[in-house]
């Protein structure tokens, strides 16, 4: 009788001990970094120095909040309107030899899912449209973006796609579409790879 | 033996206790032989100067005993102790030698005398706060005095609230290997074998991961067509394989999740490669060698220090980066997006949103080794 009663004891210790082995308390990893998370406290590490030289701007889309570089600054002959003066229409047939904008090919969706009205607005040169024809700011240029490529724009959001700058930590920065893609041209060309390890032929010849 | 020893010593049962009583070539435990010993005197009480003396050994225990005591002031066999004088002996005669002469100039005693400390150093693992800085003082002096360079080296800690892990996303990865180049530069990687932490595998579509058939040392034009692009290094396993067999403890696990080595406590017996199941350690065959103007001064002591022959090393997720809030130079480098590293812990992390809308997965998943380093797809 004792004896069976020691022994429930000592089945129920082990139960008890059984999930509390030496490795640590968690079957899983995945269990481990959603309990440990919930205790977070955030770090006193800090990548903004790592952001360097870059202006930047907060966006807030959705949830998330974070620093994109700035636009504006970045191209060339901004503002747009310090040459187009006056409507399109009025500019196309007064310029004679090499033209401005030679350089720029459309090379993104076909003529007919876009032309250059898709985003620029004859009219207000100095900002994007919209596909319903609101004004959207350069700097936000992300936003005519995500009016086709909407899965490219939430995993962006969440930081599944594109390119964090600095670090890890916070501030979360990271870069927006037109820092990658060229926005007439948004493909990305094959290259060569950077480097090869002839060290590697040789051993496995 | 104290609880605050300082090395690790191998269990080969070599140091068990004799029990006494099978100990009687009589093959009897009972006596009567003759040869049997009288029982140890049963008397436990004991006179004031010995209790005195017993305190004092206990107060000496409780001092931190490093250098020379760690190494020699420990019970060893002969062949060991023989092993340990031989390669003192090189060292110290070394520094005897110059340490006496009257030739000798003031740098050169230095150097001795760093090489003297360097050589019965304890674990790192096991060091105080202080003595890993006294380390990290040694080595960056040695190198001023040898190479007549300034190298910045940290011994920074693992941080509270952060557990490193890693995304690749397969969809993203062209090949370009942008991130191989940085890492070999960022690490100070030995340039004549051209060791590479990173590997970038070009599979066939349609035919799933092959490592086998994969190659991993293409050159032509990049993404080629009807392939895809994977890359592996060091996956940093949360119940690491290698750990467990190191049989000198030189490599562990530290608590922000990086799996680092002590390349001074390593004695090369390549277990731990043995052990990885994802071919992510690399051993020293020759002298690592970096041409001056290329060595990466920024150098942490787990991380991207020079290296010596017949030692172990591999991706750090570059530590002397990390923990300062960097990126590793493999994520920095990538021009496709396709690494993502960040603290596992911080719920709003982008890594942490990876892993809770994307749909990933591990290599070699059922060997219980958990790695942090997840593969996704767009």
């Amino acid at each position: 009788m004792i004896k069976s009663k020691i022994l429930y004891v000592a089945v129920l210790l082990f139960c008890l001990c059984a999930c509390k082995h030496e490795k640590g308390e968690y079957h899983s990893l995945r269990e481990k970094i959603e309990a440990e998370g919930k205790k977070y406290h955030g770090t006193d590490i800090s990548s903004e120095a790592y952001i360097g030289d870059i202006e930047t701007v907060v966006i807030t889309e959705g949830d998330d909040t974070f620093l994109i570089p700035e636009r504006k600054g970045q191209i060339k002959s901004y503002a747009c309107t310090e040459c187009h003066s006056k409507p399109l229409a009025g500019m196309q047939h007064t310029i004679t030899g090499q033209r401005a904008h030679w350089d720029i090919t459309l090379g993104h969706a076909d003529e007919n899912a876009m032309n250059c009205a898709t985003c620029h607005n004859g009219n207000d040169m100095d900002n994007l449209n919209s596909l319903t024809g609101n004004t959207v700011d350069f700097n936000t240029s992300y936003r005519l973006c995500s009016q086709c490529h909407a899965p490219q724009f939430e995993d962006w959001k969440g930081g599944a796609h594109g390119k964090n700058i600095g670090g890890w930590a916070r501030p979360r920065a990271a870069m927006t579409c037109v820092n990658c893609h060229d926005p007439h041209r948004p493909g990305i060309p094959s290259k060569w790879p950077v480097r090869f390890n002839t060290q590697k032929v040789r051993e496995r010849e | 033996m104290d609880g605050k020893k300082k090395w690790f010593t191998l269990d080969l049962g070599w140091n068990r206790k004799e029990s006494d009583n099978s100990a009687c070539g009589c093959g009897k435990s009972t006596g009567g032989c003759g040869s049997h010993s009288a029982p140890p005197r049963n008397d436990y009480s004991i006179s004031a100067e010995e209790f005195d003396a017993a305190v004092e050994d206990t107060m000496a225990g409780e001092v931190q005993r490093d250098g020379f005591q760690q190494v020699f002031d420990v019970k060893m066999d002969r062949r060991t102790a023989f092993r340990k004088l031989t390669a003192s002996l090189m060292v110290g005669a070394g520094a005897v030698g110059t340490s006496c002469s009257m030739v000798a100039g003031e740098e050169t005693k230095e150097k001795a005398q760093i090489d003297w400390e360097e050589q019965f150093k304890g674990n790192y693992k096991l060091m105080t706060q202080e003595e890993r800085q006294a380390t990290v003082d040694r080595l960056v002096r040695s190198y001023q005095l040898r190479k007549k360079e300034n190298i910045k080296m940290t011994a920074t800690d693992a941080s509270e609230d952060v557990l490193f892990g890693y995304a690749f996303n397969i969809s993203k990865c062209q090949g370009y290997m942008d991130c191989v180049s940085a890492c070999v530069k960022e690490n100070n990687q030995d340039r004549n074998s051209e060791m590479q932490y990173i590997r970038i595998h070009e599979m066939k579509d349609g035919e799933g991961f092959k490592f086998n058939k994969a190659d991993d040392n293409y050159y032509h034009e990049v993404p080629a067509e009807g392939h895809f692009y994977m890359g592996t290094q060091c996956f940093h396993c949360d119940n690491p394989p290698c750990v467990d067999v190191c049989p000198v403890e030189a490599t562990w696990r530290e608590k922000d999740g990086l799996v680092v080595i002590d390349y001074d406590w390593c004695i090369g017996c390549r277990y731990c490669m043995a052990a990885c199941p994802y071919d992510g350690r690399r051993f020293n065959w020759s002298k690592p060698e970096v041409p001056e103007e290329e060595v990466n001064k920024n150098q942490h002591y787990l991380g991207n220090r020079m290296r010596k022959k017949g030692v172990m090393e591999k991706c750090t997720f570059c530590v002397q980066r990390s923990r300062s809030g960097k990126d590793p130079a493999c994520v920095e480098a990538c021009p496709t997006g396709a690494r993502i590293f960040g603290n596992l812990l911080d719920p709003d992390s982008t890594i942490r949103w990876v892993l809770e809308n994307k749909k990933v997965f591990r290599l070699k998943e059922d060997l219980g080794t958990e790695p942090k380093f997840w593969y996704f797809m767009d």
